[in-house]
């Protein structure tokens, strides 16, 4: 029976996955070449299958068939695609986080890499012990930090730094347009990163505002 | 020559026209100091990915300067948007509408000669010709005003239905395909 | 650091896009940025004692060197000019006393993978840079276009147009002033 058990929870997985690929298909039809959705949907299932999010795929073909670009370039960006999301899973996996992951959190993830962090700038985020919906602003965050020129150390720190204060979703978000603002006043990204994770520091130190809820992960593990 | 003066040999082993193998075995510990002193040097490359577009907005700015200030007297938000790039698309500060939690973002470009531009982004499938800007003031600003769900989207101009052109006064990441996209984060 | 007449793969060469940039395209100076922002950026870096002082000169130069774009004799050889330009940016900073003594060595070590040997490594980058920093900005640039980017004396002597023989007299006085730098900060 267990046997069976195991046969049919398979099958299943096959038919969600084929299932996956035909969305793959509708959403890329009459968008891309057949050899670049062809590519996608092979790419896209084998992340379906990983616990990956595909849509990242699917937005990319489109983008660089929107551009013009040629095909040999949208495949070589789209394998870069699957090696960002790998990456960011490995990450929140060491993070201590669990399957299934989140595929948003995966997605946000995937951006911060693109805008140039590491995958330990991921799981450093992802310690914060923050819950889920607060750590997926962070990443995007992050990577908006680092498209501003912000270089990944600073930008964990104050990301981090403003996590853990208890910060708003709001306050987060707020963060890239007052790095803009020091920056439009003369300091460098990483100034005015540092100097407003210094504000943030010493907002934790008085602890997190009251209605703010529980972390919805575990504790992250100690640091190695 | 004074007592921290190399040797001249030791000098060439620094030069690299000598091995430690070729010094006088008197001179192998100073050559061995000379060596570890080389490989303390740091050879890791530097990356400054922000000078791209801190450079395009300064030139921007500078040209900016010695253009007619008519522009300015639009609005203070398309003025502040307009001071900085050669072609510039801004969105707006993007403000929320609560029903539906969906925030309402305005994009601007000044496009001097152009005569179409759109906005296309991961918002609606990269379609270059879906979302256009309307032509407002003086004629080279262009605006369009956007709902769009909270979230990051990223997005490129589309001028004249062929150039893709990303807003520098916007954080900008590689698109994968040697050129930038612009990002935005609701 | 070696290459002069363009990206040496795919797209068009530095003379093309100078040429473009001058008959008005103004955008396409920033794939001439993209293209030679980073690959002279640990030279700014090292000269200068900092990336944050290395942006700041490189963006500086590249405002520069549009400005001046058009006595840009050979368009082709625009990175040999450009590199001119910024090195005359860097020793400007220099002579303003505005060198900066570096801590990115340390910061280079990845967090969470310290280790004694990173640690010790990380520290004695420092010291070296330290060094560098209490050198003459012709002493330290010959060693660091040697030492750090690996060009030979004949390249360096090209690109700084004097002799070999000069650079070698500055290199050895160098040399004896990083040893005895080193050796008091022992």
């Amino acid at each position: 029976m267990r046997c069976l058990g195991g046969l049919l929870l398979g099958l299943a997985a096959l038919a969600t996955t084929l299932d996956a690929q035909q969305t793959i298909a509708e959403r890329l039809s009459g968008r891309v070449s057949p050899e670049i959705a062809g590519l996608v949907q092979d790419l896209g299932g084998a992340a379906l299958q990983r616990g990956l999010p595909a849509d990242p795929l699917i937005q990319k073909a489109i983008e660089g068939n929107a551009k013009g670009v040629p095909e040999e370039r949208i495949a070589a960006a789209l394998r870069v695609v699957v090696t960002q999301l790998d990456t960011t899973a490995a990450a929140l996996r060491n993070a201590g986080f669990e399957n299934p992951l989140d595929t948003v959190e995966i997605t946000a993830g995937a951006f911060a890499i693109t805008a140039g962090l590491h995958g330990r700038d991921i799981t450093a985020l992802a310690r914060t012990g923050r819950p889920t919906p607060d750590v997926i602003v962070g990443l995007r965050v992050a990577g908006t930090l680092a498209a501003l020129g912000v270089p990944p150390a600073e930008t964990v720190t104050l990301v981090s730094q403003t996590l853990r204060a208890g910060a708003s979703p709001g306050d987060l978000l707020a963060l890239p347009g007052r790095v803009q603002s020091e920056v439009a006043r003369g300091a460098t990204p990483a100034q005015a990163a540092a100097g407003l994770a210094r504000a943030a520091a010493a907002q934790a130190r008085h602890g997190p505002p009251p209605d703010h809820g529980h972390p919805s992960h575990p504790p992250a593990p100690p640091h190695p | 020559m004074t007592t921290h003066d190399f040797h001249p040999q030791v000098k060439q082993l620094l030069d690299g026209e000598l091995t430690l193998t070729d010094l006088p075995p008197e001179l192998r510990a100073e050559g061995e100091e000379a060596l570890r002193l080389l490989a303390a040097v740091d050879r890791e490359p530097v990356s400054l990915p922000a000078v791209t577009w801190r450079v395009m907005a300064a030139l921007e700015r500078k040209r900016q300067r010695r253009w007619t200030r008519a522009a300015w007297l639009l609005a203070p938000a398309l003025a502040a948007a307009a001071a900085l790039v050669v072609l510039l698309g801004r969105p707006s500060r993007p403000t929320a509408s609560a029903p539906t939690g969906m925030v309402t973002v305005r994009f601007v470009l000044v496009a001097p000669g152009a005569h179409q531009v759109c906005v296309a982004g991961t918002f609606n499938r990269w379609d270059p010709a879906a979302t256009p800007l309307v032509r407002s003031g003086s004629g080279d600003l262009w605006v369009a005003t956007l709902s769009l769900p909270p979230g990051q989207h990223q997005y490129a101009f589309v001028v004249d239905g062929a150039r893709w052109v990303p807003d520098p006064t916007a954080p900008a990441i590689d698109d994968g395909f040697g050129r930038r996209n612009s990002v935005l984060t609701l | 650091m070696h290459a002069e007449t363009g990206a040496g793969g795919a797209g068009p060469s530095d003379g093309e896009i100078v040429r473009a940039v001058l008959a008005g395209d103004r955008e396409r100076y920033a794939v001439l940025v993209e293209r030679y922002r980073d690959r002279y950026a640990r030279y700014a870096a090292r000269m200068l004692g900092s990336t944050d002082a290395a942006e700041d000169a490189v963006q500086d130069a590249f405002v520069r060197a549009y400005d001046q774009l058009a006595q840009c004799q050979d368009p082709n050889k625009f990175v040999g000019w450009f590199f001119l330009i910024l090195r005359n940016r860097c020793f400007a900073e220099q002579r303003k006393g505005r060198s900066h003594v570096s801590l990115d060595a340390a910061g280079a070590v990845p967090t969470g993978e310290r280790s004694d040997v990173a640690t010790e490594t990380a520290e004695r980058r420092r010291a070296l840079q330290r060094a560098l920093m209490g050198l003459t900005g012709e002493q330290r640039e010959v060693f660091v276009l040697k030492h750090v980017e690996g060009l030979s004396y004949m390249e360096i002597a090209e690109r700084l147009n004097t002799s070999v023989a000069s650079l070698k007299m500055r290199m050895h006085r160098a040399y004896d002033k990083l040893r005895e730098q080193l050796r008091e900060h022992a």
